[in-house]
């Protein structure tokens, strides 16, 4: 680890009785594209307007290179921001919205028009100079707005769920151009999205934000693979919660009892189960179940087997779903590869055995 | 649309009458009027006998005349410029502050729309007495002021509201001060609206009456006040040829008004 560039130390912000951040904290290396990840109200918004300086915490500092920000005011701060609605100057063309900042700063008239050119240039936007930007759609608006916010090399550049108004095909476009500008410049990023497809397309590490606080950060696959909390777990990509019973556990391994009789051997675990026979949800993900068509609860080698039942098949082109019902009355979401060979004398009212590795699942108290 | 004009056959010919006679009805006192000013007739025959600019040549030749539509007109224009400035500031505090009882302020700040004016008139009328304004150019601007402030408070508020702060936070986040971001980009966002309001605070004040009576000395008259004087003393197609030329100019501001509108929104 190279020494921290941004740091997040533990803020809080109360509108009132309500906690809006709870205790955020968080690292942030030189060039990174960091993500915050989560649903709505969870505190994203608040923290990225704290770092820049719009809103204050109750408690808490963030430092840049080691030094708080909190006492130097937004305009001083030198941090970009690109906002979810759009915030071009009605009044300016873009070529003039681009400049402001170098206008504010009292820049040489030279200077000003040599970058204004090259943020358009890098934004794709170039012979668009003298519209306004009611003359843009909203994918180009907030690109000037992108340019505006790069166009005085801030350190630090914060971007607010800004692709949330663009249809699919125009966000994922604007995404690679975020990207690419990411790479040629090599500014540091912090993105709010609750689009965990953006933020895993997009990020260096994502910090899943839930209720006011970061549950877990880490890379799109480590989230994936290794979520810690259920929430992250049910939060990026699908995922299957069984209720189950801790029979035993000892060094982050669990047995769980799931139905009657249904004995899983050696899931990793997170949180302390206290004393056996505690509450838990085992986590599964549909595409790491595999399907037998003769019913058994018998281990198979080391991986464990729940009987079932298939209640709907439907075929969505490269993955097969299939919507299960465990012995004892849980749904289960399975999605098999196109080809798969127990796909094929499949029938809705059969029964089935659901396969899996226990060191791929998860177990979450 | 639940209602659609194209659909409703020969209702919408209901409609199309009703509209027209609606116009003809706001409109007749104005026709009216401008006809006489031009009429030949000295006793305000209707339809006038044969036309002539004989009462304008009399109106522009008195003095008198000119002099209270200038006082009229330099009122009206101090009124406006102190009716957006202040109109301004409380639009600001209502749209962006975050203090209680805002709405109520707000509400407040239009009861001038409501009051009976003669009330308000003989209130400020018996404070000038004690202060010495009456009969002066101060007491005729702030007894204004007090019935074109709501219509300033009302327009720049609307305005503000329809200007996203988030537009303002991005100037700021640019490196202009909040002053700066104020000055360079939400004043020109709003620009509309304060000429709105401008124009809309110059014309309460340009054709206000009942205060002005009060507010009045023989040496100082507004416009209406000289047209409502001269009334009472004899009946002359001069205070037609006034009146129309009061009426002109309010209609060419509001004409203005609505092309700037126009202007923004395209
Ligand atoms: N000015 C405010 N006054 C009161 N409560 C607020 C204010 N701003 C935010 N909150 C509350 O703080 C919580 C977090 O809000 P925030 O905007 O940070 O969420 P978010 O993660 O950005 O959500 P979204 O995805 O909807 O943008 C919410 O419950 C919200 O209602
Ligand atoms: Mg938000």
């Amino acid at each position: 680890m190279t020494e921290p560039y941004l740091e997040i130390d533990g803020i809080r912000r109360e509108f009132g009785p309500v906690v809006a951040v709870e205790a955020v904290r968080l690292t942030i290396q030189r060039g990174e594209f960091m993500t915050f990840l989560g649903p709505s109200g969870s505190g994203k918004s608040t923290t990225l307007y704290i770092l820049a300086g719009l809103d204050v915490p109750t408690a808490g500092d963030i430092r840049l290179e080691g030094r708080s920000l909190l006492s130097t005011p937004p305009q001083h701060r030198q941090i970009g921001m690109v906002f979810q609605r759009y915030t071009l100057f009605p009044h300016l063309t873009v070529a003039e919205n681009v400049a402001f900042p170098l206008v504010v700063r009292r820049r040489p008239r030279a200077e000003i028009d040599a970058k204004v050119k090259a943020m358009l240039r890098l934004v794709r936007l170039e012979g668009f100079e003298d519209r306004k930007p009611a003359q843009m759609s909203g994918g180009q608006q907030q690109r000037v707005a992108l340019a505006r916010a790069l166009v005085y090399d801030p350190p630090v550049l914060l971007m607010d769920e800004p692709l949330s108004a663009l249809d699919k095909k125009l966000r994922e476009e604007i995404q690679f151009e975020i990207r690419r500008i990411h790479q040629e410049t090599g500014v540091t990023i912090l993105y709010v999205t609750h689009d965990q497809e953006e933020a895993l397309r997009l990020s260096d590490r994502i910090a899943v934000f839930s209720k006011g606080v970061i549950d877990q950060v880490g890379t799109g696959e480590e989230l994936y693979a290794h979520p810690t909390t259920r929430f992250v777990a049910g939060f990026i990509g699908d995922s299957d919660f069984l209720t189950a019973t801790v029979t035993a556990a000892e060094k982050g391994r669990a047995d769980l009892k799931l139905g009657d009789d249904v004995i899983v051997r050696g899931v990793p675990i997170h949180g302390d189960p206290g004393r056996p026979g505690a509450k838990a949800s085992l986590m599964l993900r549909p595409e790491r179940i595999d399907v037998a068509t003769a019913p058994s609860s018998a281990v198979d080698g080391d991986r464990a087997a729940l009987p079932a039942t298939v209640e709907d098949i439907t075929f969505l082109g490269a993955s097969i779903h299939l919507a299960a019902r465990t012995a004892w009355g849980e749904a289960v979401a399975v999605r098999l590869p196109y080809g798969h060979p127990a796909a094929a004398g499949l029938a809705r009212g059969q029964s089935i055995g659901l396969g899996f590795e226990p060191a791929a699942a998860h177990c979450f108290l | 649309m639940l209602l659609q004009f194209d659909r409703l056959g020969w209702w919408r010919w209901v409609l199309v009458g009703i509209t027209g006679l609606t116009v003809v009805y706001l409109l007749m006192p104005i026709l009216f009027i401008a006809a006489l000013s031009f009429g030949a007739s000295q006793w305000l025959i209707f339809p006038p006998p044969a036309w002539t600019t004989r009462w304008y040549g009399e109106l522009f030749a008195d003095p008198r005349w000119l002099e209270s539509a200038w006082v009229s007109f330099v009122i009206a224009c101090v009124v406006a410029v102190l009716s957006v400035v202040i109109g301004l500031a409380a639009a600001y505090g209502l749209v962006r502050g975050t203090f209680r009882g805002r709405e109520a302020l707000k509400a407040f700040f239009l009861t001038p729309m409501i009051l009976p004016v003669v009330i308000l008139a003989v209130a400020l009328y018996a404070l000038f007495l004690r202060v010495g304004l009456n009969g002066t150019t101060t007491g005729f601007v702030i007894a204004h002021l007090v019935v074109a402030l709501p219509f300033a408070v009302l327009t720049i508020t609307s305005a503000l509201e329809g200007f996203d702060k988030a537009i303002e936070d991005a100037a700021i986040l640019c490196g202009a001060s909040p002053l700066e971001a104020v000055v360079r980009v939400t004043l020109p966002g709003i620009a509309h609206g304060l000429f709105s309001a401008a124009v809309f605070s110059f014309l309460a004040s340009w054709d206000e009456v009942v205060l002005a009576i009060f507010m009045a000395s023989p040496t100082l008259q507004t416009l209406p006040v000289k047209i409502w004087a001269t009334l009472r003393q004899d009946l002359t197609p001069v205070i037609a040829a006034a009146s129309t030329l009061l009426i002109g100019l309010t209609i060419l501001l509001m004409l203005l008004v609505a092309v700037i509108r126009r202007g923004t929104r395209s």
